[in-house]
């Protein structure tokens, strides 16, 4: 075992993981951070905690990951490049570490502009970092961790044993760049991937053909991003602008269909929509599944971390084992 | 070439309403290529401050000069003496002449003019375009002739992030995706494989963040010096 | 005289006038003898800177008014526009700014100080004798001017009939030449009232310029006796009005302008049958083709390829003129060499028959003196100095030169001035004396020439021909002021264009950039080729480093003259103060409401941002830049950098919290007639007055 987390056990036994995701408040209150832990406790095998994302100002990835981890929650600590410089990064870890933590996701992170898309004011005028970018950061990690040595050089007395994460959007542009992409983060110690948000399946297969010829699914525990879709809008959208996102027009009619079926009412359309939201989710995950070289799922419900319970059991998920 | 672009005059104003005497200096080199600081330039601030000053009643003498370059003393030190007759010297040189010119005017104060913004090119009339981040370690020759440090938002050294959307950059559709433009120049090298290597972190002392940085060319220096002593050992037998 | 009457004459500069020495001359200004800044005055004529006019012309040529009726104008043959379409009317337009110059030019006249206590005598008040004693005058010599006939202006008062040159304008020039304190001797003719060696005594130099004053004759049979006259004494009788009589008939003999004059003037005699006889074809007859045109316009016959044989009388009245057919005229060397076919002769019939082959000088008065005459009967000179073989007699005009133009004696005058001026300060003459050949700019490239648009030259009208072959009377009419600022407008400016200052440029490339007919060339600096550039003025503002400059008209020019222009601005005043600076080539310089202060540009692709800029700073409440409409503007390309250039001046003054629309660009087309521009200026101007007054603090 490299880092003995619930998440590297699991993936070790042989069973599909299941990570979701917990997006820390814009508050200095951890109740919030306590009822979302508690809501995915048990529904997961680890939760990611995210690192600003969007670039907005929210708990601290490690410090919400603390608060999870007390409430018996196996988090995924975030860390972005974008804020910190490579002393930062790797005292953070020291102390993530010495709390407890053993899973780290690393990331580019959104850049500062992004700001919530514009929704929120953010920080578009603050300094980005960029000291090292996510594959140097993971190979950090592992050399911290494997090697007992700063990226200096310098000797770490208690290394930080992290299961080390990395991010991937296999669909993006430069499309036949990212194979390439993810081999590199892999060769630099990346145990587990995460993808981006997935619902073009057979994109998935496709790309999934190329990374088991490049013999990574072997070298890597690869996770398949689920975002739950809420609505037909968020999904229009997601096709529209996000990178690396495309959506099947098939998925989208179908949200659309639930939506129509609440005629003018509002309240009726949003539960319907999020009804067929749930049922597109199930369907994903075992899509995914199915999918050879794929090791488990990534769903994040973003801002409704409530549904995960029901996702994961008529997923046929529940329970989760106990490794 | 330094690339930089005007101060709106209000700001210009705040700077300079307090001075009886206001030299607005030109540097006719990079920043009046990019149409911000040529003596062209000069002129028209130097226009607008007496125009603010008229409208704010103010008695003001403001002028313009234009000289080659700022970041050279041969090319201003002709004119020093006219230039400290001023109680201001509104440079719209880029900070390098600021800066410079600012250490030999005595008393009198050097201002910017401008704000200078970057080193870049001429990509059409009218459009100047970053290109080099000055990092002092270049490794292009890795990236297909396209500079990661310079043309990616997030530095990145090993490959695009997951933001790249139709082959722009997520902070801005008007934006390349600078790892796009390496994959595609790349693959038309044929040099695409060069990419699979990881780029370890890199070694930003060469930077800005290794402090202010100086060269000094000793094969030079050392001839200049000799020169200089020299003429000063023939002054002194004169 | 009092003092205060007297000058010292300051000969009058042009703006850019030494930068173009330094340059190559633009070609009607290298064609031009006394290279007359062609460029520059059209140019002010354009800006409606008649008087300025009129100082670059005169500033080489005392008797412009004379050129500008009779000249041959060299400049207009050479005019880079003849590849386009039609030459420049420049003589005419010359005569338009001389004679809006009237006024100024008899209020200037002065006396001019005799700084240098010295004394020139000038044989002869011919063009270069005139012009010789004007040069003199102004550099403080005295001169005195001795004329045989009881005018001045040599062959000008005596023998151009005055249809051609109305004798007023002569007297104009002579005024200007006299009035600057020149003794004149007329009737006085050398060698009968005085010999050449008690005048080359008398002055510290003498210059002999007796031009060419008597006619050559034929050897024919039968030319002696009456009915047989020669050209010089019958113009003489024509110029000073005496009628010869010439019965019903007149023939000529000699294709030349002289010859024309002499025909010309027997039909304004009232001889209604005028015939003239040369040995040459139409394509060969020496006279100008004008004059040719005019000559049959007035019914005058041209007998071409006759050559005369003898003269046929009747009880010793000529009744005509026997003539030999011409086979050639020139030989294989292009030399006069004519042949005859001496089998094919005929008579042309003719009461009178005027002889006008040619002139000489009458040199008896050399006899005894130390110039010395060569064994063809011609002075003998030297053309580096100007000098005869005595020492302090100089020679200049027809006389030396041979026969030739009233500018070309004018130009030899000129020298011969300065050489006699040199001579006296006791320097070197030999190498000092301006070059008669100049470098000039190219013919226009073809890729140029397809830019140009056309348009077509300003008729210049003359009287009917049976309307003005009935009196003496002048018979061409000068341009209206709206005629002569449109034709000002056709001049491309060749020489008055961009020229860069190498020390400025950082070669940027914005000229080249910007310019529409590939002038710029950029390598380590800038070089703009004049045989490119069209003198827009776009480059100019458009350079970052103020590295270009306009040899005429500089855009600095418009800059420093603006706060002059718009005058102190009355802080009590009812109406908007409007800077309006107008394109002169088609929005006319004439007729704007008052409040308007129009500065005239050469073209609105001259206008830089600063002189926007300035127009606001000098007070203006609001500024118009009035450019022709795009389907006149003789340039391309311009209207969008214009534009461009307002919107900037526009965000400007809008960091200053001024209205971006008290800047304005105005246009209009002029085909309506009259001023369309003035009602365009006054609706602006209400435009500017509902957004309020500027004031100031």
């Amino acid at each position: 075992m490299k880092s003995g987390s619930t998440l590297e056990k699991v993936l070790a036994s042989g069973n599909p993981a299941v990570t979701a995701e917990l997006g820390p408040p814009m508050s200095a209150d951890p109740h919030e951070v306590v009822k979302k832990a508690q809501q995915l406790k048990g529904f997961c095998d680890a939760a990611n905690i995210t690192d600003c994302q969007t670039a907005v100002v929210r708990i601290s990835s490690i410090a919400a990951a603390a608060i999870a981890f007390q409430q018996g929650l196996e988090p995924v600590m975030q860390m972005t490049c974008r804020d910190r410089n490579r002393i930062a990064m790797q005292a953070d870890l020291l102390g993530a570490a010495a709390l407890g933590l053993k899973n780290c996701l690393c990331l580019a992170g959104d850049h500062q502009k992004f700001s919530a898309a514009g929704r929120l004011k953010g920080h578009p005028g603050a300094k980005n970092v960029y000291d090292v970018d996510t594959c140097q950061l993971v190979g950090i990690l592992k050399k911290m961790r494997d090697e007992s040595k700063q990226d200096g050089g310098d000797p770490i007395e208690v290394a930080p044993k992290f299961f080390i994460g990395a991010s991937w959007t296999p669909m993006a542009d430069p499309i036949d760049f990212r194979p390439i992409n993810l081999m590199k983060k892999v060769n630099a110690g990346a145990d587990f991937i995460q993808t981006q948000g997935i619902y073009d399946m057979e994109g998935l297969r496709a790309h999934m053909a190329k990374i088991r010829n490049m013999g990574l699914h072997e070298k890597t525990a690869i996770l398949a991003g689920i975002i739950v879709p809420k609505s037909a809008m968020m999904l229009k959208y997601m096709d529209s602008s996000v990178a690396g996102v495309s959506v099947p027009k098939a998925l989208i009619d179908r949200m659309n269909k639930a939506k129509e079926a609440a005629g003018d009412d509002k309240k009726k359309a949003k539960e319907l929509q999020e009804q067929e939201g749930i049922k597109i989710t199930i369907e994903l995950i075992h899509q995914a599944l199915e999918t050879p070289g794929v090791k488990g799922v990534h769903i994040q419900a973003i801002e409704w971390e409530s549904a995960i319970e029901g996702i994961v059991k008529a997923a046929g998920l529940y329970p989760r084992p106990q490794v | 070439m330094i690339v930089g672009s005007q101060k709106p005059i209000e700001e210009i104003w705040n700077m300079v309403k307090d001075f009886k005497k206001v030299l607005v200096f030109g540097c006719n080199t990079c920043v009046a290529i990019c149409h911000a600081g040529g003596e062209k330039e000069a002129e028209t601030i130097a226009a607008l401050i007496r125009m603010k000053a008229s409208q704010e009643g103010k008695q003001m003498t403001v002028n313009h000069l234009g000289v080659m370059r700022h970041c050279e003393p041969e090319y201003f030190e002709p004119v020093i003496d006219e230039v400290k007759k001023y109680d201001l010297v509104l440079s719209t040189a880029c900070g390098v002449g600021v800066n410079f010119l600012s250490d030999r005017t005595g008393t009198v104060p050097v201002y910017p003019g401008i704000n200078t913004s970057f080193y870049g090119a001429v990509e059409a009339p009218g459009v100047f375009k970053e290109l080099c981040a000055g990092c002092g370690d270049c490794i292009v020759h890795m990236t297909g002739g396209i500079c990661p440090v310079a043309r990616c938002a997030k530095t990145l050294m090993n490959g695009p992030c997951g933001g790249t959307n139709k082959g722009k950059c997520e902070i801005s559709k008007d934006v390349d995706c600078a790892w796009y433009l390496i994959v595609e120049r790349m693959t038309k090298l044929g040099t695409l494989d060069k990419l699979s290597a990881i780029i370890p972190p890199r070694n930003w002392s060469t930077a800005r963040d290794g402090g202010p940085r100086r060269i000094s060319m000793e094969h030079i220096r050392e001839f200049e010096e000799k020169e200089a002593a020299k003429t000063e050992t023939a002054g002194g037998k004169r | 005289m009092a003092p205060e009457d007297t000058c010292t004459a300051e000969p009058y500069r042009a703006y850019g006038a030494e930068l173009k020495e330094t340059r190559p001359y633009s070609p009607c200004r290298a064609a031009c003898p006394a290279h007359t800044d062609v460029e520059a005055y059209v140019g002010l004529i354009a800006q409606g800177k008649y008087t300025e006019a009129f100082e670059v012309i005169t500033s080489v040529n005392p008797i412009a008014s004379v050129c500008s009726m009779i000249c041959h104008h060299p400049c207009e043959q050479s005019c880079r526009r003849c590849g386009v379409d039609e030459p420049l009317a420049v003589r005419h337009l010359k005569r338009f700014a001389i004679e809006k110059s009237k006024d100024y030019r008899r209020a200037k006249r002065k006396l001019v100080k005799k700084t240098k206590g010295k004394s020139v005598g000038i044989i002869g008040s011919g063009p270069s004798g005139l012009t010789a004693a004007r040069d003199l005058a102004d550099l403080g010599y005295s001169v005195t001017l001795y004329e045989k006939h009881p005018v001045l202006g040599g062959m000008l008062a005596a023998a151009i009939p005055p249809y051609r040159l109305p004798r007023e304008v002569l007297k104009e020039d002579i005024d200007d030449v006299i009035s600057k304190g020149v003794e004149v001797k007329t009737n006085f003719e050398i060698g009968r009232d005085a010999k050449l060696d008690d005048l080359a005594k008398k002055h510290d130099a003498v210059l002999v310029a007796i031009g060419l004053s008597q006619s050559r004759s034929l050897n024919i049979p039968g030319v002696d006796g009456p009915g047989v006259l020669l050209a010089i004494p019958y113009l003489e009788d024509v110029a000073f009005g005496r009628k010869p009589d010439l019965g019903k008939s007149v023939l000529v003999i000699g294709g030349g302008n002289v010859a024309m004059d002499v025909a010309r003037s027997a039909r304004r005699l009232g001889v209604e049958k005028v015939e003239m006889v040369c040995l040459e074809n139409e394509q060969e007859i020496p006279a100008w083709k004008w004059e040719v045109d005019e000559a049959v316009e007035e019914a005058i016959k041209i007998n071409y390829r006759w050559g005369p044989k003898a003269v046929v009388r009747e009880n010793g009245k000529v009744v005509g003129l026997e003539v030999t057919k011409v086979l050639s005229v020139f030989d294989a060397n292009k030399r006069f060499a004519p042949t005859f076919d001496t089998n094919t002769t005929t008579v042309l019939k003719a009461e009178t028959i005027i002889i006008t082959i040619g002139q000489m000088s009458n040199l008896a008065f050399l006899k005894d003196s130390p110039v010395k005459v060569d064994e063809r009967g011609r002075v003998e000179w030297n053309p580096a100095t100007q000098m005869s073989s005595a020492k302090n007699v100089f020679v200049a005009g027809e006389v030396v030169t041979g026969p030739g133009s009233a500018i070309a004696a004018v130009a030899n005058g000129r020298r011969a001035a300065l050489a006699m001026h040199l001579y006296i300060q006791g320097e070197t003459i030999e190498g000092r004396l301006p070059a008669q050949e100049k470098e000039k700019i190219a013919q226009m490239p073809s890729e140029v020439v397809e830019k140009i648009s056309k348009q077509p030259r300003m008729k210049i009208k003359h009287l009917a021909p049976e309307v003005r072959v009935k009196t003496m009377d002048h018979f061409e009419m000068g341009y209206s002021e709206a005629e002569a600022l449109e034709e000002a407008g056709r001049c491309r400016g060749c020489g008055g264009g961009a020229v860069v200052d190498q020390k400025k440029c950082m070669a940027c490339l914005t000229c080249m950039r910007v310019c529409p007919y590939g002038a710029p060339v950029v390598t380590s600096v800038s070089e703009i080729r004049p045989e490119y550039c069209q003198a827009c003025g776009l480059c100019a503002p458009e350079c970052p480093a103020q590295a270009i400059s306009m040899v005429s008209y500089d855009v600095r020019e418009i800059r420093n003259t603006l706060p002059t222009i718009i005058g102190k601005v009355d802080a009590d005043r009812q109406e908007p103060v409007i800077a309006a600076l107008m394109c002169t080539h088609h929005a006319k310089v004439i007729g704007v409401p008052n409040n308007v202060k129009a500065i005239p540009v050469h073209c609105t692709s001259r206008i830089d941002i600063l002189d926007m800029l300035k127009a606001f700073e000098s007070g203006a409440d609001g500024v118009a830049i009035i450019r022709c409409g795009s389907g006149t503007c003789k340039y391309r390309d311009i209207e969008p950098r214009v534009n461009a250039r307002v919107k900037r001046v526009q965000d400007l003054l809008g960091m200053l919290k001024i209205e971006s629309n008290r800047l304005e660009i105005l246009s209009a087309t002029s085909d309506n007639g009259g001023n369309p521009y003035s009602a365009i200026c006054a609706d602006f101007s209400e435009r500017v007055k509902k957004l309020g007054l500027r004031a100031r603090k």
